[in-house]
C-alpha cells in the first residue's frame, strides 16, 4: 500500500478509537471522579512513552535540532493555551462550570490532537512499522481521553452517542496534521528531525499542562504515578521491537 | 599510575562535582512556597531527562532486563515510602512530608549513583585511554543532578554548603563500584541494563509521585509544565553534548 495511505488508515483508526472511549458510559450515565484519573493518568503514559521512542529516534540527527523543534512544540501547546484562555483550564469538571467550560473542553480537546498528528507522521518518516506503532499508541491514548470527555460531556446533558461522535471529531485534527507532516517530511527529508523533536516537546508539555495535574487531585498521588509508569513501560518496551 | 587507582581519583573526581550544583542556590535568598514548587518542577525536569537518557543505554544493553530493573526501582522507591511514612521525621527544621520528600530525594540519588558508578567502570574497562574523556563527561553530567537535590533541600532551609556535601555523598557509590565494575568487567556488564533501568524507574517514579503533584499544588500549571519540559528537554541536549 502507498505509504501516505497507511499513515491516513492508521491515524483514522486512531481518531476512530475515540468512540470506545464512550463505552464505559453506557452502562450508567455517570462514572467516578477517580476513573477519570486513572483514564488521564494511562493517556500520560502512553504519551510520555511515544515521547521517549521519539527522542530516541531524533538522536540520530544533530540534537540542537530537535532541541529547538521541542521548544517551538513547548511553545505552540502553551501558545495555544494561552491565546483560547485555557491554560488554566480543568479536564475534569463535572458539575458547578459555566456555559462555555464544554465549547472550551472541545476546543482544547481539538488543539491537543494536532500534535498527537505530528508524532504520527513524524514517526511514519522514520519507519512505517513505527509510526504506525505510534499511531497505535495513539489510538489506546484516545480512548480514556475521550472517556473524560464524554463524562463531561454527559454530566452537561449531551446524549452519549452525541458525545461519542464529538470524542471522534476532536481528533479529526490528528488524522490532518499526520498526512500533511508525513506529506511535507517525505517531500523535505531535512525536515524530519525537526518534526520529531516539535512532536516530543508539544507531547511532554501536554501532558504536563493537561493530564497529569488534575489527574493527582482526582485519584491520588500512589495511584497516578503507578499508572502512568506502567503504560510508559509497556510503550517503551513494545516500541523497541518494530525498529 | 596503577589503573584501579586512575579510576578510583577519577570516579572520587566525578562525585566531587555533583557538589557544585549546589553553587547557584547561593544568589538565592529569600525562599517562597511557590519558589519550593519551582524548584521541584527544575529537579523533576533533570530527572526525567536524565532518566530518558539512561533507558536508551539501558536499551541498548537489552530492553526486558532494563524494564525489569525500572520495575525493581518504583517498588523500591513505594517501599522506602512506606518505611518513612509510619515515622516522626524532622531534618533541621523541616518535618512531616517536607523531611520526607528530602530524605527520599538523597536516597534516590545515591541509589542511582551505584549503576552510573558500574556504567563508569566497565565502560574504563576497554581501557584508561579515554578515561579523561569519560570523567569529565561523567562530572559535567553530575552537576545538574547536584542542582536536582540541592532544589529540593534548600528552599526547605538547608545551607548551600549542606547541599554540597549531600549532593557530594549522593555520588560517593561512583568511585565505590567504578572499581570493582572496572576489576570485574565480564561479571558486572551483565548487571548494567538492570542496575540502569533501576536507576530510571526510580527517578521518574520519584518525579511522578513526589515533586510533580507538589509543585502542582503550590504553582500555576503552565508555569511548573514549562519549567519541567524545557529542563527535561535541556538535559537531554546537554547529555548530548557530552
Amino acid at each position: 500500500m502507498e505509504p501516505t495511505l497507511v499513515v491516513l488508515l492508521y491515524s483514522t483508526l486512531a481518531a476512530g478509537a475515540a468512540a470506545l472511549g464512550a463505552l464505559p458510559l453506557v452502562r450508567r450515565g455517570r462514572i467516578p471522579v477517580v476513573a477519570i484519573g486513572w483514564a488521564n493518568a494511562l493517556a500520560s503514559g502512553l504519551m510520555l512513552g511515544s515521547a521517549y521512542l521519539l527522542i530516541s529516534a531524533g538522536l540520530a540527527y544533530p540534537p540542537w535540532i530537535g532541541g529547538v523543534g521541542a521548544v517551538l512544540g513547548i511553545v505552540y501547546v502553551w501558545f495555544t493555551h494561552a491565546a483560547a484562555g485555557t491554560e488554566e483550564l480543568d479536564l475534569n469538571q463535572l458539575e458547578g462550570t459555566g456555559d462555555v467550560y464544554g465549547y472550551k473542553v472541545l476546543l482544547v480537546n481539538t488543539l491537543h490532537s494536532a500534535p498527537e498528528g505530528v508524532a504520527i507522521g513524524a514517526a511514519a518518516m522514520v519507519s512505517l512499522p513505527f509510526g504506525i506503532f505510534v499511531a497505535l499508541a495513539m489510538a489506546v491514548h484516545n480512548i480514556p481521553e475521550a472517556t473524560a470527555l464524554s463524562a463531561i460531556l454527559r454530566s452537561r446533558g449531551v446524549r452519549l452517542d452525541t458525545a461519542a461522535a464529538l470524542g471522534v471529531m476532536t481528533n479529526v485534527t490528528q488524522v490532518l496534521l499526520a498526512v500533511v507532516t508525513y506529506a511535507l517530511v517525505s517531500a523535505a527529508p531535512g525536515a524530519l528531525p525537526w518534526a520529531l523533536g516539535f512532536a516530543v516537546g508539544s507531547l511532554i508539555y501536554l501532558v504536563l499542562s493537561e493530564l497529569l495535574p488534575e489527574s493527582y487531585r482526582q485519584a491520588g498521588h500512589t495511584t497516578i504515578a503507578v499508572l502512568t509508569i506502567l503504560a510508559m513501560g509497556a510503550v517503551v518496551l513494545l516500541g523497541d521491537l518494530p525498529r | 599510575m596503577d589503573p584501579v587507582l586512575v579510576v578510583f581519583v577519577y570516579g572520587t573526581a566525578t562525585a566531587l562535582a555533583t557538589g557544585l550544583g549546589a553553587l547557584p542556590f547561593l544568589f538565592v535568598r529569600h525562599v517562597s512556597p511557590r519558589m519550593v514548587a519551582l524548584a521541584e518542577a527544575v529537579a523533576g525536569g533533570l530527572m526525567l531527562g536524565a532518566s530518558f537518557g539512561l533507558i536508551v543505554e539501558g536499551t541498548g544493553y537489552g530492553s526486558w532486563q532494563t524494564l525489569a530493573g525500572g520495575a525493581a526501582g518504583v517498588v523500591f522507591i513505594l517501599l522506602t515510602q512506606r518505611v518513612l511514612a509510619g515515622r516522626e521525621l524532622h531534618v533541621g527544621e523541616a518535618r512531616g512530608a517536607d523531611a520526607r520528600q528530602m530524605i527520599l530525594m538523597v536516597i534516590v540519588m545515591t541509589v542511582h549513583s551505584f549503576s552510573e558508578g558500574v556504567a563508569v567502570g566497565v565502560s574504563f574497562g576497554g581501557g584508561t585511554t579515554l578515561a579523561a574523556v569519560i570523567t569529565i563527561a561523567i562530572a559535567v553530567h553530575n552537576i545538574p543532578e547536584g542542582l536536582a537535590i540541592s532544589a529540593v533541600l534548600r528552599p526547605r532551609g538547608v545551607s548551600v554548603a549542606r547541599c554540597a556535601g549531600w549532593s557530594v555523598f549522593s555520588s560517593l557509590p561512583q568511585p565505590a563500584m567504578a572499581v570493582p565494575a572496572f576489576l570485574f568487567v565480564e561479571a558486572f556488564r551483565p548487571a548494567l541494563p538492570y542496575g540502569i533501568g533501576f536507576a530510571a524507574g526510580a527517578m521518574i517514579f520519584m518525579v511522578l509521585v513526589e515533586l510533580l503533584p507538589e509543585a502542582y499544588e503550590e504553582a500555576p500549571k503552565p508555569a511548573v509544565a514549562l519549567l519541567v519540559s524545557l529542563t527535561l528537554i535541556g538535559m537531554v541536549l546537554f547529555q548530548q553534548y557530552l
